[in-house]
C-alpha cells in the first residue's frame, strides 16, 4: 500500500531526526517544510486547550449511548441480553440531522443536558484502524490490522501513539507539541505544552518533549531548602550541587535523568505552586471523584495560564475501572455517573473562566466492549463511542457511521466485537486541526490518516 | 574496610515452622538435603491444592559454586539486591560467611505472614504488616522476592473494594511469600485459584457457555494469565530476545486460544459456597469447582494443545496450566522480569539466557525452581560485577518504596509500639503493595523514559512513576522521616517510627568517617568522590556539640534524596 509506506517513511524520517538535546523548544527537522503553512489557530495570540480524558479498561459505550428506534433497539437488546439497558431508563435525544432517535444511559443526565444544549457530540464506533476495514477484509486479513487487538496496554498505547510498528514510541499530543515548539514563538509558549494529571503517558511523549506531571492535589514544593533560612540555604547548595551535570555528565544516564526530573520539579513547582496559591478559587463545584479532582486541577492550571505564559495546552487525565468483565450491572452506573458529573462540572468551569469556546474535552478508551455478555459482564471489544465536549464542538449531533449492533452482522468480527467505522486517527486529526495544526502537518502527526478519505469529521467549528 | 573471608562453616538454623531445615550446611558444598521438591517439579503429581497451606522445604541450590565475597561493599551491594536494604549486621554476616551461607539461612527462616498481623479487616493493617515484614522480617530474600512476584502476578486493592477483602489480599501476599522458593508450576496454580485473583480477573463464577442467554465465558483471566503471568505476547528466544522482531514478532496466542482457555477456567466458586449464586464469600481458601458450571467440551488452547472433552474443572485446569508452564517462553519471560525487579533494568541477553537455563533445569533437573532461579540471578557475574564491567547500561532506579525501606533498615527504625503506621505510601511514593492502578503494575518492564533514555533504547520501568509531583512528594517524605522522626527528637508518639541514630553518631566527630559509615550501609561504598567531598565540607562547619545528631541528620537527608542513592548498581 503506497500510502501506508509513504506515511511510514515520513514517520521514520522524523524518528531519525531526534537530536541529542532534550528541551521544550528544541528543533525538529521534518516539519520544516510547513513552517509557513500553519492552521486555523495560526495567530497563536489566542489560547486553546485540549483535555484528553482516558477511560482506562475499555468503556462499555454501547450502553452509554443506545439507539432507541424500534428495530435498532431490538437488535441491541437481542445482542446484549442481560447487559441491555431497558428503554424506560434511557434519556432520549434526537441528534440534529438524524432520523433515528437515541438515548443516553440513565446515569448520564449531565451528558444528556450538554448534548441538548449543543455542548456535546457523540462520535460513534471509533477505534484503532490502520486502514478502512470491512468484515470480509478483517476475516481475510487482506488489509493491515492493528497489532494485538483486544489487549489493554497495546490498545491504550495504540490509541495514544497511533503507531502500529515503531521502535521509537511517541504520541500524537507529543508530536503536536513538537510541531508547536517550532511555530509558536517561544516568548508565547514558556511552559510545557503537555501537562499530565495521570502520570507519564505515551500520548504526550514527543520526540523532543515530554509532559509535565502534576497531581490533582497540586504541586508541592521541596521542604527544607528555603533561601531565607541560613541552614536551609547551605543545605540547598549541597542538594543542588548533587543535581548538577558537572557531577553526573560522564556517569550513568539514569543519574542524569533522575536529576533532570528533580530539577524540573523544583523549578516548575515554585512557579506553579505560587501561582496556584494566589488564585481565587472558582465557584464551580466539582464532584469529589478521582476524575473530578483531576479536572478541577486542570481548571486551576488553565486559570493561571498567563503566569505560565502559554497559548496552547494539552491536558491528560485518566479514569480507571472500565474493564467490566464482571458485575457490570452494578459497576457501570457508578462509572458513567462519575464520568458524566465530572465532565459537566469541567464544562461549567470553562464557562466560568470565559474560555468555553477555547477548550475541547474528548474521551479515549482502550476499546469498546463485546455486545455479548459473559454472564455478568462484557469482554474486550474494538469500536466504541466517544464523546467530544466544549463550546466549539458542533454539538447535539452524532458523527461517524453508527454500526449495526446485530451479532454476526456486517460490523461484527465475532461475539459482538465491532469493527470501528471511524479511526482514532481521523478522530484525533479533527481535534488537532481545530487546535491549530495545519492540514499539511497532520499526516506526520497522525500516521494512518492518509489511508482514510475523510480527514475532517466535521464536529469542530472551523 | 576490606575483610578477608573467614573460613568457617555456617551454623545450621533451627526451623520454627513446618518448613524443613537442611540438616547440615557447608559453604559452597554440593551436599544438601533434598526435601521432595523435585518430585513436585518434574511435571507429574504437582503439590496439588491451592494456596494458603504450608510450603515445602526448600531444596538448597548450590551449583554453580558461588563467588567469594571480597569486602563489605560487595556484601552491601548484594544485600541491596537481595533484601529491603543492608544493615550493619547483615553486611557482616554476608562478608564473613559468604553468599551461599546467607542464602541457606534465608531459605530456612520461617515465613513472615501478613495474615498474622491482619486480625481485623482494615486495609491499613495489611500495609503495616508489609512494612513490618520488609523492615524487620528475618526472611528478607523471601519477602523481597514476594514483593517482586506481587508486581508480576498483580492483584490490586484498587479494584477490590470492601474491608473483608483485605484479609484476602494479605493471604494472597502470604501465598506469594510461601511460594517464593517453590516451583513456578505450584505458584501458578495457587495464584489461579486464589479467590482474590478470582475476583480481580473475574474467574470466580465464570460459567460455561449459554447460547440461549448469549453468554460466553469470561476471557479476562485467560488473557492475562498468558499475557502477564506466563508467556507474554510474542515468541522469545531463550535469551529473551523477540523472534522476528523486525516484522513485529510472532504472537504466542490468538483470540481463539483465549476463548479456549476461557472455557477451561469455568466452574470455579468461592470455597464452601452452598450454591452457584449464593451470597457466600471466602477470600482466603482456594476456589472450589462446581462441575454443573464447568464446560466439558473439547478446548483448543495455546500451542495447539487440546484439552479433551469430559474433563472436570480441576483436570482441565491442571492440563492448561501445565501447557502454559511448559511453553518455551516462560523461562526467559519470567527470568527477565525477576532480574529487572532485583538487579538491573537492562540485562544483557547472555545474562537472561544463563538464568533462563537454570529455570529450564536446575542442578536437580527441576523446572521453574524459584529458589534456584533467584540464586542464579543474584550470583550471576553480571549481578556481582556489573557495576565494574557493565558500563552505563547496568543498574536500575530504586523503587521509591525501597528507598524508604533502605533508610529504615540501615538506621534500625522502630516505633515504641512496634507499629509501622504508614498505610498510604502511594501518596508519597506512587507505590503500595497490592495497590497497583491496574493488572499492568505500577510500570511496564519495558517502559523507556522519554528523552535520553528512550533514544538510547534503555528500559527504565521505575521512571514511569517518577513524575515531577511524585519526586517532590517522595523527597519531602524522606525529609520528614529524617528530620522529624528519629531517636533524639522530642515529643514523638509511641507509634512514630524513629531512626536509631546512636550507631551513626559514634562517627559524627569526624565528618569523613561519618560519611564513610553512611556510604557503607546506604550506598554500598559506591558514593562518588565528588559527592563525598561535598557532604564532608558541608558537615565540617556544623557543630557536633549535640553529640552529632545534627550532622547525622543532615548527611542522611542529603544522601537519601540524592541521585546517586536513587540509582542501584
Amino acid at each position: 500500500m503506497t500510502d501506508l509506506q509513504t506515511s511510514r517513511r515520513e514517520f521514520l524520517r522524523q524518528c531519525a531526526c531526534v537530536a541529542g538535546g532534550v528541551g521544550f523548544a528544541s528543533t525538529f527537522g521534518s516539519f520544516q517544510l510547513a513552517s509557513a503553512a500553519v492552521g486555523p489557530g495560526d495567530s497563536f495570540n489566542d489560547y486553546r486547550a485540549l483535555v484528553c480524558v482516558f477511560l482506562f479498561g475499555g468503556n462499555d459505550s454501547f450502553n452509554m449511548f443506545v439507539p432507541t428506534g424500534t428495530a435498532a433497539y431490538q437488535a441491541y437488546a437481542d445482542a446484549r441480553q442481560n447487559l441491555a439497558v431497558p428503554t424506560s431508563s434511557l434519556l432520549g435525544v434526537t441528534p440534529l440531522g438524524q432520523s433515528e432517535p437515541y438515548g443516553f444511559h440513565s446515569d448520564c443526565a449531565p451528558l444528556h443536558r450538554m448534548f441538548n444544549s449543543g455542548q456535546l457530540a457523540v462520535v460513534s464506533n471509533v477505534g484503532t484502524l490502520l486502514a478502512p476495514t470491512t468484515r470480509a477484509q478483517y476475516q481475510a486479513r487482506s488489509v493491515p490490522l492493528p497489532p494485538r487487538l483486544f489487549s489493554h496496554n497495546d490498545q491504550q498505547a495504540l490509541w495514544q501513539t497511533l503507531q502500529a510498528n515503531s521502535q521509537v514510541k511517541n504520541g500524537w499530543a507529543g508530536r503536536v507539541a513538537d510541531r508547536f515548539s517550532q511555530v509558536i514563538p517561544s516568548a508565547q509558549q514558556q511552559f510545557a505544552t503537555n501537562i499530565s494529571l495521570s502520570g507519564t503517558n505515551l500520548f504526550q511523549t514527543g520526540a523532543s518533549s515530554s509532559p509535565y506531571g502534576v497531581s490533582s492535589g497540586g504541586v508541592p514544593v521541596l521542604r527544607g531548602l528555603r533561601a531565607s533560612n541560613t541552614r536551609e540555604a547551605a543545605r540547598r547548595a549541597v542538594f543542588e550541587g548533587l543535581l548538577t551535570d558537572a557531577n553526573l555528565a560522564s556517569r550513568h544516564p539514569f543519574l542524569r535523568e533522575f536529576s533532570q526530573v528533580q530539577r524540573r520539579a523544583r523549578d516548575q513547582a515554585e512557579t506553579i505552586g505560587t501561582a496556584l496559591d494566589a488564585l481565587t478559587p472558582l465557584t464551580t463545584t466539582f464532584p469529589s471523584s478521582r476524575l473530578g479532582d483531576q479536572l478541577q486541577m486542570v481548571s486551576r492550571l488553565i486559570a493561571i495560564r498567563s503566569t505560565l505564559n502559554v497559548r496552547r495546552q494539552i491536558f491528560f487525565v485518566g479514569m480507571g475501572g472500565f474493564d467490566t468483565h464482571g458485575d457490570q450491572a452494578r459497576r457501570q452506573p457508578q462509572l458513567l455517573g462519575d464520568l458524566s458529573q465530572a465532565l459537566e462540572a469541567f464544562n461549567l468551569a470553562t464557562t466560568e473562566l470565559g474560555l468555553n469556546d477555547q477548550i475541547v474535552t474528548f474521551t479515549n478508551s482502550d476499546f469498546g466492549r463485546t455486545l455479548t455478555s459473559n454472564g455478568d459482564g462484557s469482554d474486550h471489544g474494538w469500536g466504541g463511542h466517544a464523546l467530544v465536549m466544549g463550546g466549539s464542538v458542533v454539538g447535539q449531533r452524532l458523527y461517524g457511521t453508527f454500526p449495526s449492533l446485530e451479532i454476526g452482522g456486517p460490523d461484527d468480527t465475532r461475539g459482538g466485537r465491532l469493527i470501528p467505522t471511524t479511526s482514532a486517527d481521523q478522530y484525533g486529526a479533527t481535534i488537532a486541526r481545530w487546535f491549530g495544526m495545519a492540514d499539511a502537518d497532520l499526516n506526520a502527526a497522525f500516521p494512518n490518516l492518509s489511508n482514510f478519505t475523510t480527514r475532517n469529521l466535521g464536529f469542530m467549528t472551523p | 574496610m576490606t575483610k578477608n573471608v573467614i573460613s568457617e562453616p555456617a551454623k545450621p538454623q533451627e526451623a520454627e515452622s513446618s518448613e524443613l531445615a537442611p540438616a547440615a550446611l557447608a559453604r559452597n558444598a554440593g551436599v544438601v538435603v533434598a526435601t521432595g521438591l523435585s518430585a513436585a517439579g518434574c511435571g507429574g503429581g504437582g503439590s496439588g491444592g491451592g494456596g494458603g497451606g504450608p510450603s515445602n522445604g526448600v531444596a538448597i541450590p548450590t551449583q554453580p559454586a558461588a563467588p567469594a565475597v571480597t569486602d563489605d561493599s560487595e556484601a552491601a551491594r548484594f544485600l541491596v539486591q537481595a533484601s529491603f536494604g543492608p544493615t550493619d549486621e547483615e553486611i557482616t554476616n554476608v562478608a564473613r560467611n559468604g553468599y551461599d551461607a546467607w542464602l541457606a539461612e534465608q531459605y530456612s527462616h520461617p515465613v513472615t505472614h501478613q495474615t498474622d498481623r491482619t486480625s481485623g479487616r482494615a486495609s491499613e493493617e495489611r500495609i503495616e504488616a508489609w512494612w513490618y515484614g520488609a523492615i524487620q522480617g528475618p526472611d528478607q530474600l523471601r519477602q523481597r522476592v514476594a514483593f517482586a512476584l506481587s508486581q508480576i502476578f498483580v492483584v490490586s486493592e484498587v479494584d477490590l473494594s470492601g474491608q473483608e477483602r483485605n484479609v484476602g489480599l494479605a493471604s494472597y501476599y502470604d501465598m506469594l511469600a510461601e511460594g517464593a522458593f517453590g516451583t513456578y508450576r505450584d505458584l501458578l496454580k495457587q495464584v489461579t485459584l486464589h479467590p482474590i485473583m478470582g475476583e480481580y480477573l473475574s474467574m470466580v463464577r465464570n460459567e460455561k457457555p449459554d447460547a440461549a442467554r448469549n453468554i460466553r465465558p469470561d476471557e479476562n483471566y485467560a488473557r492475562e494469565v498468558m499475557q502477564l503471568f506466563s508467556i507474554g505476547l510474542v515468541e522469545l528466544a531463550l535469551d529473551g530476545s523477540v523472534r522476528n522482531a523486525g516484522q513485529g514478532g510472532i504472537p504466542t496466542y490468538t483470540q481463539e486460544n483465549i476463548e479456549g482457555l476461557a472455557h477451561v477456567f469455568t466452574g470455579w466458586n468461592y470455597a464452601g459456597s452452598p450454591s452457584w449464586r449464593s451470597s457466600h464469600r471466602n477470600y482466603i481458601d482456594p476456589m472450589e469447582p462446581n462441575e454443573d458450571f464447568h464446560d466439558t467440551a473439547t478446548k483448543i488452547i495455546v500451542g495447539g494443545v487440546t484439552i479433551p472433552d469430559g474433563g472436570t474443572a480441576e483436570v482441565d485446569l491442571d492440563l492448561a496450566l501445565e501447557a502454559l508452564e511448559r511453553h518455551p517462553n516462560v523461562a526467559p519471560f519470567m527470568s527477565e522480569q525477576l532480574i529487572k525487579r532485583l538487579v538491573t533494568s537492562n540485562p544483557t541477553r547472555a545474562y537472561v539466557q544463563r538464568v533462563a537455563q537454570i529455570w529450564l533445569s536446575d542442578e536437580r533437573g527441576v523446572r521453574g525452581n524459584l529458589a534456584s532461579v533467584t540464586r542464579a540471578i543474584l550470583l550471576d557475574p553480571e549481578a556481582r560485577e556489573g557495576h565494574r564491567t557493565g558500563g552505563t547500561s547496568f543498574g536500575k532506579l530504586r523503587e521509591p518504596l525501597l528507598r524508604q525501606t533502605a533508610l529504615w533498615r540501615a538506621m534500625g527504625a522502630r516505633s515504641a509500639s512496634g507499629r509501622y503506621p504508614f498505610s498510604r505510601p502511594e501518596r508519597d511514593f506512587a507505590q503500595a503493595p497490592l495497590r497497583a492502578p491496574s493488572v499492568f503494575n505500577f510500570y511496564r518492564p519495558d517502559f523507556q523514559q522519554p528523552g535520553d533514555l528512550s533514544t538510547a533504547q534503555l528500559d527504565s520501568p521505575e521512571f514511569a512513576i517518577l513524575t515531577e509531583s511524585v519526586i517532590v512528594a517522595t523527597t519531602n517524605r524522606l525529609y520528614t522521616n529524617v528530620f522529624s522522626n528519629h531517636s533524639d527528637a522530642s515529643n514523638r508518639g509511641a507509634d512514630t517510627v524513629l531512626l536509631q541514630l546512636e550507631p551513626a553518631k559514634a562517627f559524627a566527630a569526624d565528618p569523613t568517617a561519618l560519611v564513610g559509615y553512611l556510604d557503607r550501609i546506604l550506598m554500598a561504598g559506591q558514593m562518588s568522590a565528588v559527592m563525598r567531598t561535598s557532604l564532608v565540607n558541608y558537615l565540617i562547619p556544623i557543630s557536633d556539640a549535640d553529640g552529632g545528631t545534627d550532622r547525622v541528620l543532615e548527611a542522611l537527608y542529603l544522601i537519601v534524596s540524592s541521585p546517586e542513592f536513587a540509582l542501584q548498581r
